[in-house]
């Protein structure tokens, strides 16, 4: 079996100096329209008193999980996570019902309500600039990070990579990468200076979201197919003692017509 | 105000970029047929081209991506050093320059009242012979002295000069007074050089005196302060702002507005007094240090202390980190170096620390300058001799300030008061003096005593808003310019698209107008093109090998640092300063007592974000998606104590004038400073993204002019705030 390389960015929000030009080159290379953005600063920005004060932020978008909540709750399947990484989406065949936005636990598709009602169904995200990574290039917002607080290669390159510099430089970061078990695991790695909250992300266990739903959506045919014979059986029960009941009233109607008769 | 644009809008964007693109159709696509030529460009006229930012001056080398005749995305390019592959937000929002809807796209001559903004469309004929016939007669009524010439740094500044010097006027305005006199005054006393260049390999400590690099990018230098901090180099920021250059430093320190001379003349004192400097380099390369020894004495970071308000222990710790860490140690010049009247002495304070260390060759470098006899120039005569004296009072008021540079500030003092005579004409490239320059009523004032004002821009810009003529240059992905020459390569900037409208470039508008006014002779070269030919020349490499590679190699002079050359009188680096003895002035450095506020008064501070420059991108869509409301920031503690909440819309006056604008309580500013974002505040109804967003400090800075470097004190207006 061939080895798949799987991409994953690595955010490392001690060199983030929140410049933006990730977000102006995802929106030139992608033709986001001026009013949408697939980039957001997240984060609490400036942290604590004049004069101890701290400044954390974080370049958020999707996070490209290995196990996609998204993808799990679409009931058309227009999404896919691609071997490669990546996470996308197929506009032709989605229906609008916005099932992965409440799925999604770090809130990042967004329905196009401009589009939607009239161009169809579209919800936007980051799709890891697959005409990018396609020709070997790195996403848009990679390449031109001035300062390099956004990197792209292979996951398990920038896994190594992220724990060797939490190794070298304890003092500098939390003593975790965010992203390694996160949700199942992500592609997007963060390496912070602030507690992970403080970045705008959520406390999420090593178990997908996913799963914990699967486990309990997988009662459901089970579950309706009891109930439904438990209901069926009930019905059936009811019609047969109407039945019943109607003849016995017929029967009772008969013999008092009868009994009228031989009046 | 709100800051994102309508879905409509964008249509409405949509629709003028293509429209745009159909009148090319009109114009023979030389530039995709040549591009094709050169392989750049496919059959389908996609591909990439190399080129050259303009979105600031630090000029990042781009490959610009082409799809079927149309800028579709710009990337860094990662053979330019100033670049590496990397844009900061503004190169990467450089094409929705070029398609800005709001684009000037034919000459334009005036027939409303100046402010007015109504004009009507000419062709070039028509517009260069009206602006050439009205600066031909103010020569012939009033001397060539009359007109005025302003640019910004730009690569076609050259020919600009061409202008200026063929026509005969002395009268040179740029932008230097209002951003870095203090610091190349100061250097060219202490080093005999302007700017030093700056090396982070191998530094270990380094101290910020006010270089916001992480908003105010310098894509490669940024970079390598980045890269630097992530290695673990030590890095001491001094502002009166939290700013995100600050938030990336070991230490901040808030230092009182006007204070860093204090604050550098102590750790001087440290240095010398504890014998931490390098006694081989001072010996061997400096003069004067007895003298400057003697003097330092005084400063003492106990002195300094209750001055600057910093622990008189935390600047001896400083000094003696600092001098631990040497050569391996920066004291940061600074840039934009204009904020108070005693900037140049803090910048000579900075330069003599650098000596100290002993740093050269290892974080300062000669500079290698833009500026080399390698490549060839078109043939001119001498220019006429110019006996009028300067408006701007260089060199008789300001013997210290180079003629090139000159006093913006005072250029246009001179042009209202008629002293000492009136000018009549103001000819303008690629400037905003109607934003840039302090107290922006006396600006107005200046245009009002103008016979004539014509303007070169992409846009409608404030100064063109008021001008009689507007031209419209090409923008940069649409243009050649002069070769740019950055370390040992020269680099080219190309167009990569056809040019939309009637714009042209610099070069081919001063060349058309030089023949109007019968300076053909100093614009020898018959198109852009034939102009690059000259300058690679004596190269031997052909115009069409550089558009390909987007540069030609130089032979190399450049070498390691062996001994270099202080080009001052003493011939070494001076710590005691004989030229400024003679002139009167402090020949070392001494404390100066800035002025400060007023009780119920603020210090104004001015500073730079990372999505806009200077005056000239607030109307770029992209960057206007991406940038933060301007607001003017308040302490949070301050603001409360006046009553005052976020969003407040406030009142903010000073002795020059007074604007309304929302308030930030912020955590990350002094109790006694407020600051705001230079750049908005726009006059120009031309500009219908930047209308009506914000205000403008030039509304309120006053003019203080420092007698040394002529540098403006732009952090010396002190304003009261109050809710309306």
């Amino acid at each position: 079996m061939t080895e798949i390389k799987h991409k994953t960015f690595l955010f490392d929000a001690t060199r983030c100096i929140d410049c933006r030009a990730c977000m102006v080159a995802c929106s030139v290379e992608n033709k986001i329209p001026m009013n949408k953005t697939r980039i957001w600063v997240a984060g609490i920005g400036l942290k604590g008193e004049y004069p101890n004060l701290e400044r954390a932020s974080m370049v958020y978008h999707c996070m490209h999980c290995n196990e996609p909540d998204c993808l799990s709750a679409c009931p058309v399947g227009a999404y896919s996570k691609r071997l490669d990484g990546p996470v996308v989406y197929n506009p032709k065949k989605c229906i609008g019902c916005r099932y992965c936005m409440n799925a999604c636990p770090f809130g990042v598709p967004h329905f196009d309500w401009d589009k939607g009602l009239i161009e169809g169904a579209f919800i936007d995200k980051c799709t890891m600039c697959p005409q990018r990574i396609d020709i070997g290039l790195e996403p848009a917002c990679v390449a031109t990070c001035p300062t390099e607080a956004l990197k792209f290669g292979e996951r398990d390159d920038l896994l190594k990579y992220a724990h060797d510099r939490l190794a070298a430089q304890p003092a500098r970061y939390v003593n975790h990468v965010y992203g390694e078990t996160e949700n199942g695991g992500t592609s997007y790695f963060i390496l912070s200076h602030v507690p992970f909250n403080e970045l705008g992300l959520p406390e999420l266990s090593s178990r997908p979201v996913k799963d914990v739903s699967e486990e309990v959506m997988g009662f459901t045919i089970p579950f309706a197919l009891g109930w439904g014979a438990v209901l069926t059986g009930l019905a059936a029960g009811v019609h047969l003692y109407n039945q019943k009941k109607e003849a016995d009233a017929r029967k009772l109607e008969t013999s008092e017509s009868q009994a009228e008769e031989k009046k | 105000m709100t800051n994102t644009l309508s879905r409509r809008d964008f249509l409405k964007v949509s629709g003028a970029t293509i429209g745009a693109a159909v009148l090319g159709q009109f114009i023979p696509p030389w530039v995709a047929e040549a591009a094709r030529a050169n392989g750049m460009l496919d059959a389908t006229n996609s591909g990439y081209i190399p080129s050259m930012c303009e979105m600031c001056v630090w000029r990042c080398g781009l490959l610009a991506k082409v799809e079927e005749g149309r800028v579709v995305k710009l990337e860094g390019n990662p053979d330019h050093p100033h670049s590496n592959g990397k844009l900061c937000p503004r190169g990467q929002s450089g094409l929705m320059n070029t398609y800005d809807p709001d684009r000037v796209l034919t000459p334009l001559i005036r027939v409303g009242k100046r402010g007015e903004g109504l004009f009507r469309k000419a062709s070039w004929e028509a517009a260069l012979d009206l602006v050439a016939q009205n600066m031909l007669d103010i020569k012939q009524k009033y001397g060539p002295e009359a007109m005025i010439f302003s640019t910004t740094h730009c690569l076609s500044q050259s020919q600009f000069e061409s202008l200026l010097n063929g026509f005969g006027s002395p009268n040179y305005g740029t932008q230097r007074s209002l951003c870095f006199n203090a610091m190349i005054v100061s250097n060219l006393t202490t080093y005999g050089m302007e700017e030093p260049d700056r090396r982070y390999d191998d530094l270990k400590y380094i101290i910020l005196t006010g270089r916001n690099l992480m908003e105010a990018i310098s894509t490669s230098e940024t970079s390598a302060l980045s890269q630097a901090i992530d290695r673990g180099v030590k890095v001491v920021t001094l502002d009166p702002r939290f700013t995100k250059t600050a938030a990336k430093s070991a230490e901040w320190l808030a230092i009182r507005p006007g204070t860093d001379l204090a604050f550098h003349l102590a750790l001087i004192n440290v240095i010398i007094t504890e014998y931490l400097y390098n006694r081989q380099f001072v010996s061997d390369y400096t003069s004067g240090f007895d003298r400057l020894a003697s003097n330092i004495t005084q400063y003492t970071p106990e002195w300094a202390a209750s001055i600057t308000e910093i622990p008189a222990d935390t600047i001896r710790r400083i000094a003696r980190e600092f001098a631990v860490a040497a050569p391996y140690a920066l004291a940061h010049n600074g840039w934009r170096t204009s904020n108070f009247v005693n900037s140049f002495q803090t910048e000579r304070a900075i330069g003599i620390l650098n000596a100290l260390a002993g740093n050269w060759g290892v974080a300062m470098f000669p500079a290698s300058g833009e500026e080399s006899g390698v490549l060839g120039t078109p043939p001119q005569p001498p220019y006429p001799r110019v006996s009028a004296q300067r408006l701007d009072g260089v060199p008789w008021k300001y013997p210290f300030v180079p003629l090139k540079i000159g006093v913006f500030q005072e250029l246009r003092e001179a042009a209202i008061s008629g002293t000492p005579y009136q000018a009549h004409g103001w000819f303008i490239s690629r400037q905003n003096p109607a934003m840039s320059l302090p107290d922006r009523g006396r600006t107005l004032e200046a245009f009002s005593k103008m016979d004539f004002i014509a303007t070169i821009d992409i846009l409608m810009n404030d100064t063109a808003w008021f001008s009689d003529v507007v031209l419209p240059e090409a923008s940069y992905l649409e243009r050649y310019d002069p070769l740019n020459i950055v370390g040992d390569k020269a680099f080219i900037r190309q167009p990569v698209i056809e040019p939309q409208g009637e714009g042209r470039s610099a070069l081919w508008i001063y060349k058309e107008l030089g023949t109007r006014l019968g300076l053909s002779d100093f614009f020898q070269y018959a198109d852009e093109e034939d102009y690059l030919k000259q300058q690679l020349a004596p190269l031997g490499v052909s115009l069409d090998q550089v558009r390909q590679t987007g540069y030609v190699e130089l032979p190399s002079e450049i070498g390691e640092f062996s001994e270099p050359n202080w080009n001052t009188p003493s011939g070494k680096i001076e710590l005691y300063s004989t030229t400024l003895d003679q002139g009167g002035f402090a020949a070392v450095p001494q404390w100066e007592e800035p002025p400060a506020p007023q009780p119920g008064q603020f210090y104004l501070l001015t500073g730079k974000v990372a999505q806009s420059t200077q005056f000239g991108t607030q109307n770029n869509q992209l960057l206007h998606k991406y940038s933060d409301e301007p607001r003017l920031w308040m302490n949070v503690t301050t603001a409360k104590n006046l009553g005052l909440a976020n969003n407040d819309l406030v009142e903010v006056a000073s002795t020059a004038g007074k604007i309304h604008i929302k308030l930030e309580a912020t955590q990350a500013i002094r109790p006694d400073c407020v600051y705001l974002t230079p750049g908005y505040g726009h006059l120009s109804k031309g500009l219908t993204v930047a209308y009506g967003v914000g205000a403008s400090d030039s509304d309120l800075h006053v003019t203080y002019t420092d007698p040394i470097s002529g540098g403006q004190a732009l952090s010396q207006t002190f304003v009261t705030v109050k809710k309306i």
